[in-house]
């Protein structure tokens, strides 16, 4: 050093010494210029040793490889449809058929294994309906698809490792946290199947990485480099979001950190002007919030763009949606409907005809209640000439064209063909519920009762004049007189009316369950000629959307449907076994070799991590309260390390974690993989501060926006001999247990019930295949 | 702001003054000097050192003038709540529920409601005291008192609700505001419509906001002696009594936990700030935790649970709600105990098999067949005791003549791992398991359960169980080894499928007769596949073997299960009502409840908009300014140094804090909701819009501050008026009543 510099050195001892009274301020920067890899004299050797660009690109090159070697091993086995395959191989061959299909999860990581599936030449035909059903037989390139998340499950071990080194930890803690997610059986099971979890893990390992380089850029901003890793971030965690529902928790995570980081900016302290702080938060809008959406955006584009056929998925969309699939039967089979068509109409939630038959409704039910004795009007579930119901007008009509046709808001009413009578509603209570009205049928030419058989015919989401079209023209019946729709539910009347489905009015118009349509035309005024109506129509091609409309469409519908996931599943667990690795999950049996596959992690590993987080907790907790009591325990540097870098851990696993417990959908271990990970990175922070009184500081690269009056001294890790030992005895005992565990993750070899006995380590792992414990001693 | 910070008085008299010595004249008397801060504004303008007053307890300064005022308040709000208070003579709304429960406390029925027991043993008790003898069913809204106490039962929220009033106007005053302010807060709660309705009827809401009011004003008591002087009689009063009203409000509702939410930060704010302070020894700030975890927790806690104590001991009888309890708690009510019975169980013993962990009750079989399935024998859960019920245990090792054996041979108790068959007495059929999928729970990993065979077949292998003993009781040793009477909880394993005998939850549908499902689970959750014999008997046993009954729960256990009972029904209300509401809509004033409709008159909880909308202005304002000032601070302004700002912000911050944790855990709640749950934040919300009309006149001269006051009292019980037909259910035209209706979302009845 310069004798300037060192002169420097000396008058910031000063300041700090004055700095300390204020304890209140804590100082979040890590300030200094000059990252030169230099090797004080003071730290061991091996330390020096091992702490350089060689030693550590040996490192990391060992740790891929192992890394690959695990994720690939065996991976033609099992050669069968293994748990949630069942779904995204059966999306992937959606996408290359190009079948329009639904899911609850956003398309990005379904997509990559369509394109996987496509690049290896499968053609999709294979239904993937049952776990178990064999690839072999059916030449599926299944390998392939599996390549994908374990190649993408592979890298994610170098990156914890980078992330570590570029948070300033020494090779071998980075070796260590790397280590854990190595040889953690649980991230290995769900890379090598085809599942969506890895694609997750490693995207947001790669927002992860790409934030810290961003905010390690923080005294060089609007260079460059700068601008580059800021982008990066926000793609890596589009992406993240793209791939699962769960990668939403990424972008609050990465949210959070910006909002403390322009919350710092903001500090009138630090002496920037609010010319500088809008700067900066325009440049993260735009990075973080305008290039995520647009990127969301771009892959449901691509998804839509790519599942142009119609699919499986058709139902769960509206009309609309539908008719933009090619080959959707409604669009090939809708048709506007004219008055005297007689229709069969169908509720659109239950699937029953709106039925009527001559019985009539019996005058006093069993609660005392009294009917109008009229004929009785059903909900009833099979084809059958009852279900006919001809359109009658209620206004002049042209004697032909166009004019003829019912539209949105018609006034109509409708003639039950086999018994010659209209539909009618009326102020008397419905036989199952006394708060609806009963729905029968009068004489066509009964003029007392005209005013009650009116109904208007209301699309949904219709517009002004917009055709009645069977099939797609989903609407509401409501009964001009009264207002009230036409509803149904899944309760049954008694045997006067065979048992079934009660029609009533609801007086919550716009009740989401009442909504019917028109299943089929069965016949026009004339006749039977309306086939020429529709006869002569050529092949119609799709409609075309609006892509947001569409967009919206699917949210929504994906969102609800995420929610309705409750059915109890046997291995479904609750959030708070997670860490402590309660529970595993069954993937898959093979009853003959006794052959299965558990998803359960390393224990050692997931237990380490249960230790270095509450070892975290408790000393920010502690520090904390002593700090209030005036009293300053850990150098300067450690602290920030605790604070910033390991804070920043902390907020990814808290908010990959803790959202869960307010989840009521059905959970599954796989869910706190990517938590798991974090606590990996924390547990290598909690290992150097242990093992080091000192940390690596500073870290972040020198600019122009730093401030020369907060120059700190620069400090070095050293964990001593005691580093390396212990880490490497630390990866032989997790190797050793991951070894141990090997046969349940990779499904390969079998096991007699006494070895699965063994293998079970918690009583509450639900192994198949267990020996029957005999003379149990109490 | 900052020219407020420049007009700031030095601390002492101005150069030009005579120095003020203690004596002086000028002094206000000390009895003068517990006026409001005008008056002492106004001595400090002139350069007058407040004066070396006595502390009042809790800091209430109160003027003996305001007395007078707050006796004419308490008056005017009895006129307004008590107004016709026998009309409707019919059961409104959720006295449904409320009156019931009543009833059956008199008749020392048992019952299981959601909330705890303490409103409704005060509507108990008047009722009592008014001589109801608890005959009244109170079946349907609108069904007509017949010789019930009604109006006394309703006296009791009314008179809560009367007692909140001035409530608030001490609440404010001991928060440093003006009288001005106070009593146009302890105005707007009595002129609030929709506390007005709530606090008519045989309710629990009134009890709730009157003793979150109580709590509130006796922590804010609390806070000021704190500050004041630490660990004096009055200090260690007022935080007693903090605790006792938190009991109370707890044991009212479950809401009342936000209540105590609401201390607790406050608490942990004193804490904290008394640990940042060097000069309070670790001692010293040990004692203040202690003290107040002995106050705000143990008393609290001890409150509630004596409330329990007293519910227990006046429901000795079985009643309705013996269905949700537990085998042991049923025992110790009257009506429901059952005989002693023989502790061993040996094959050929005819025994009853209960469910362990749901109260669907005991292992059932009827002669009805499966409508699907395998078409054979229903095999339930049913819950009273009954011939359907008994079993025989028989041995499946011999194949043969195994219905001889038994009595002939010596007692063979039945151990652990013993392959047995059990035949269901009254249809000799043996209980029978197979791979066919049951009924309802149609998944891959159930098996149906059936009952089968015929009286001379001896049965198949399907009929073999094994039994596995999962527990035993520790003070039985016998009963970890082989089967005891109630003491040892087993599992049944199919012996061919190695399924586990299992029930849960889920119905039969009509032709199971709305029994529990029985079934045969592959992957039995292990609670609910556990089993216990109940009644047991053997021919051969002698009649002075050993015979066992249920222990008697203590008092804790049956609270404990009691409170596990409450949990899982409240959360099990899911079912949508035709008057819930969410969250979100409330302090909008969406939408009210209809709770009462007849002869064309109808009462329909709604608020008073004008002070409701006001009340939710208030906290968006200060949601704004709040965020506002921090964004300030964060650039550097100093607006905290301001005395003013510092003075509002605690008060108005406390109110804001009192709401939010009255308001928005509600949104993690799914179960139903109405705008009746908003009643204790509105409280708050209340007291801040008055906190917040402090703030804003605070530079007015008083006359002027009384004049804004008027106005906005004057509005205020013109919308009482107004709605007020709603809230008395007196007579109404129609025209007036579409007149009323400001929001299309008020679904009045016509």
């Amino acid at each position: 050093m310069s004798e300037a510099s060192s002169s420097r050195l000396r008058q910031r001892r000063a300041e700090k010494a004055t700095a300390a009274t204020d304890i209140t301020a804590i100082e979040h920067d890590d300030d200094d210029y000059n990252i030169s890899p230099q090797n004080p004299t003071n730290r061991s050797e091996l330390e020096k040793a091992l702490d350089n660009e060689k030693a550590s690109m040996a490192v990391v090159g060992v740790l891929t490889a192992l890394a690959f070697a695990t994720r690939f091993y065996k991976i033609n086995h099992p050669d069968e449809v293994v748990f949630d395959e069942v779904h995204f191989g059966k999306f992937a061959s959606h996408y290359i058929q190009r079948q329009y299909y639904f899911d609850v999860h956003p398309p990005l990581a379904k997509m990559l294994f369509g394109l996987a599936g496509w690049f290896v030449g499968y053609d999709g035909k294979f239904p993937f309906d049952n776990i178990g059903d064999n690839y072999s037989e059916a030449h599926v390139p299944y390998v392939g698809m599996r390549a994908l998340p374990a190649i993408l499950g592979s890298l994610t071990v170098p990156l914890v490792y980078a992330i570590m080194k570029e948070c300033g930890y020494s090779t071998i803690v980075a070796a260590f946290s790397a280590c854990i997610v190595l040889f953690d059986n649980a991230h290995i099971a769900q890379s090598r199947l085809i599942l969506l979890d890895a694609t997750l893990i490693f995207f947001m390992t790669m927002t992860m990485y790409s934030y810290i380089r961003f905010r390690k850029l923080r005294y060089q901003d609007f260079t460059l480099q700068w601008w580059g890793w800021l982008i990066a971030t926000g793609t890596f965690m589009a992406c993240t979001w793209a791939s699962k529902v769960n990668g939403i928790l990424t972008v609050v995570a990465v949210g959070i950190a910006v909002i403390v980081d322009l919350w710092d900016i903001l500090d009138y302290r630090k002496g920037r002007s609010m010319e500088y702080f809008t700067k900066h938060f325009f440049a993260r809008a735009a990075g973080f919030i305008v290039l995520p959406i647009t990127l969301y955006l771009f892959f449901f584009w691509v998804h839509l763009a790519i599942l142009s056929n119609s699919g499986p998925g058709d139902s769960f969309m509206s009309p609309a949606f539908q008719e933009t699939l090619k080959g959707n039967e409604l669009l090939l089979n809708s048709q506007e409907i004219r008055y005297f068509d007689t229709l069969a109409i169908k509720h659109k939630d239950t699937g029953v005809f709106l039925h009527s038959h001559p019985e009539r409704y019996p005058l006093k039910y069993d609660d005392g209640r009294i009917s109008s004795q009229g004929q009785q009007v059903t909900g009833y579930g099979h084809d059958d000439p009852n279900n006919y119901w001809q359109v009658i007008p209620t206004k002049a009509l042209p004697e032909t064209g166009r004019g003829r046709i019912v539209r949105h808001d018609d006034v109509i009413q409708l003639l039950h063909v086999a018994t010659d009578t209209v539909l009618l509603a009326h102020d008397v209570a419905s036989p199952l519920m006394p708060t609806n009205e009963e729905f029968t049928t009068a004489k066509k030419d009964d003029q007392a009762k005209y005013n009650d058989t009116l109904f208007q015919m209301k699309l949904v989401d219709g517009h002004e004049g917009e055709a009645w079209k069977s099939k797609s023209g989903h609407f509401r019946l409501i009964h001009v007189k009264t207002k009230v729709a036409m509803w149904t539910h899944t309760k049954q009347l008694p045997d006067w009316a065979f048992k079934q489905q009660e029609v009533n009015g609801n007086k919550n118009i716009m009740d989401k369950t009442a909504v019917w349509f028109v299943h089929q035309i069965i016949a026009d005024e004339t006749g039977d000629d309306f086939k020429d109506r529709v006869g002569d129509k050529p092949d119609t091609p799709p409609k075309k959307r609006n892509f947001f409309k569409k967009f919206a469409e699917l949210q929504l519908s994906m969102l609800q449907h995420n929610v309705a996931l409750t059915a109890s599943h046997p291995y479904a667990s609750n959030p708070i076994n997670w860490p402590f690795l309660i529970s595993g999950i069954s993937f898959w049996t093979a009853n003959a070799d006794q052959k299965q596959i558990y998803l359960i992690g390393n224990l050692i590993g997931w237990w380490t991590c249960v230790g270095a987080l509450s070892l975290y907790s408790g000393i920010t907790l502690a520090s904390i309260v002593v700090r209030r009591r005036g009293i300053e325990t850990l150098p300067e540097p450690v602290m920030n390390r605790l604070w910033n870098s390991v804070g920043f851990f902390f907020i990814f696993w808290a908010v990959h974690y803790f959202p869960f417990f307010l989840m009521g959908r059905q959970l599954f271990l796989h869910h706190y993989l990517p938590s798991h990970l974090v606590s990996a990175l924390i547990a290598g922070a909690m290992l150097s501060f242990v093992l080091s009184e000192t940390v690596n500081y500073p870290i972040s690269i020198p600019g122009p926006q730093m401030q020369r009056s907060r120059i700190r001294e620069r400090t070095y890790a050293d964990l001593g001999t005691r580093g390396p030992i212990i880490v490497g005895v630390f990866a032989v005992v997790m190797l050793g247990l991951f070894l141990y565990l090997a046969p349940v993750t990779y499904g390969t070899p079998g096991l007699d019930g006494e070895t699965v006995n063994s293998k079970r380590l918690l009583t509450t792992w639900l192994l198949h295949f267990q020996a029957k414990e005999t003379g149990e001693v109490v | 702001m900052s020219g407020t910070v420049r007009a700031r008085r030095p601390a002492s008299p101005p150069p030009g003054l005579p120095h003020a010595a203690p004596t002086s004249q000028r002094f206000p008397h000390p009895r003068h000097d517990h006026l409001d801060a005008d008056a002492r504004k106004e001595a400090a303008s002139r350069g007058l050192l407040p004066s070396r007053r006595t502390h009042a307890s809790g800091g209430l300064n109160l003027v003996p003038a305001e007395w007078k005022v707050l006796v004419v308040i308490v008056l005017l709000a009895c006129i307004v709540r008590l107004f016709r208070l026998s009309q409707p003579n019919s059961v409104v709304f959720d006295e449904v529920h409320f009156g019931k429960f009543a009833s059956k406390y008199i008749k020392s029925e048992y019952f299981v409601d959601v909330h705890p027991p303490l409103a409704k043993l005060l509507i108990t008790l008047a009722g009592f005291v008014f001589g109801y003898d608890g005959h009244f069913d109170f079946k349907d809204i609108a069904k007509v008192y017949d010789h019930v106490p009604y109006v006394a039962m309703r006296m009791v929220p009314a008179t809560l609700g009367i007692a909140t009033v001035p409530l608030a106007y001490l609440t404010l005053r001991a928060l440093d505001c003006r009288a001005t302010t106070a009593l146009l807060a302890s105005l707007f709660i009595i002129f609030e419509n929709g506390m007005a309705t709530q606090s008519r009827y045989i309710l629990l809401d009134s009890p709730l906001i009157f003793f979150t009011a109580l709590t509130v004003f006796f922590w804010t008591c609390f806070t000021n002696e704190d500050k004041h002087e630490q660990f004096t009689d009055s200090w260690w009063t007022w935080l007693a009594l903090t605790g006792l009203s938190l009991g109370a409000v707890v044991s009212c509702k479950w809401v009342g936990l936000f209540t105590i939410a609401t201390v607790g930060f406050g608490t942990i704010a004193q804490l904290w700030i008394l640990l940042g302070d060097l000069r309070v020894t670790p001692r010293l700030w040990v004692r203040h935790f202690m003290a107040r975890a002995l106050c705000l927790i143990v008393i609290p806690v001890l409150f509630y649970m004596f409330m329990f104590w007293l519910h227990f001991l006046i429901l000795s009888n079985s009643g309705d709600g013996d269905g949700f309890m537990s085998s042991e708690f049923q025992h110790t009510l009257r009506g429901r105990q059952m005989a002693d019975t023989f502790a061993d169980v040996a094959i050929g013993s005819e025994i009853s098999i209960r469910h362990v962990n749901t109260q669907g009750g005991y292992l059932h079989s009827h002669p009805h067949n499966y409508p699907g399935g395998s078409h054979q024998q229903q095999v339930t859960l049913y819950p009273h005791r009954d011939s359907n019920n008994d079993w025989r245990i028989l041995n499946a090792t011999h194949d043969s003549e195994s219905d001889i054996e038994w009595t002939s041979k010596p007692l063979t108790y039945v151990t652990s791992g013993m392959r047995v068959k059990l035949r269901h007495i009254s249809t000799d059929k043996c209980l029978h398991s197979h791979d066919m999928r049951p009924p309802v729970s149609d998944v891959d990993f159930q098996n149906e359960v059936s009952c089968y065979g015929m009286p001379n077949f001896a049965g198949d292998a399907n009929d073999d169980w094994v039994v596995e003993i999962e527990k035993g009781d520790r003070r039985d040793r016998e009963s970890t080894h082989r089967l005891r009477t109630l003491r040892t909880q087993f599992r049944l394993r199919h012996a061919l499928s190695g399924c586990y005998l299992f029930s849960h939850k889920v119905k039969l549908p009509e032709w199971g007769f709305e029994q529990q499902e029985v079934t045969c689970n592959k992957n039995a959750v292990r609670a609910n596949s556990l089993w216990f014999v109940e009644t047991a008997f053997h021919p051969n046993l002698p009649q002075d073997a050993p015979k066992v009954n249920y222990r008697l729960p203590g008092f804790l256990s049956k609270f404990l299960e009691l409170q596990q009972v409450m949990w899982t029904t409240n959360a099990g209300l899911t079912d949508r009502h035709m008057f819930d509401s969410r969250p979100d809509a409330w302090p909008r004033l969406r939408r009210g409840i209809n709770f009462w409709v007849k002869d064309h008159s109808q009462v329909y909880l709604i608020g008073n908009p004008l002070i409701w909308w006001l009340s939710t202005a208030a906290v968006l304002s200060y949601i704004a300014v709040r965020g506002f000032l921090i964004l300030r601070a964060k650039r550097g302004y100093k607006d905290f140094e301001n005395t003013k700002v510092v003075k509002y912000d605690a008060l108005c911050g406390f109110l804001f804090l009192g709401w939010g944790l009255h308001y928005f855990p509600f949104y993690l709640m799914s179960r139903q909701l109405f705008l009746h749950h908003y009643f204790p934040a509105l409280y708050f919300a209340i007291l801040l819009s008055c906190g917040v009309f402090d703030l804003v006149t605070s530079t007015l001269r008083p006359r002027p501050r009384l004049y804004i006051a008027t106005f906005l009292l004057v509005l205020a019980i013109w919308n009482f008026v107004y709605f007020s037909p709603l809230a008395y259910g007196s007579r109404w035209t129609r025209a007036d009543c579409e007149h009323a209706r400001w929001l299309k979302t008020w679904d009045f009845a016509w």
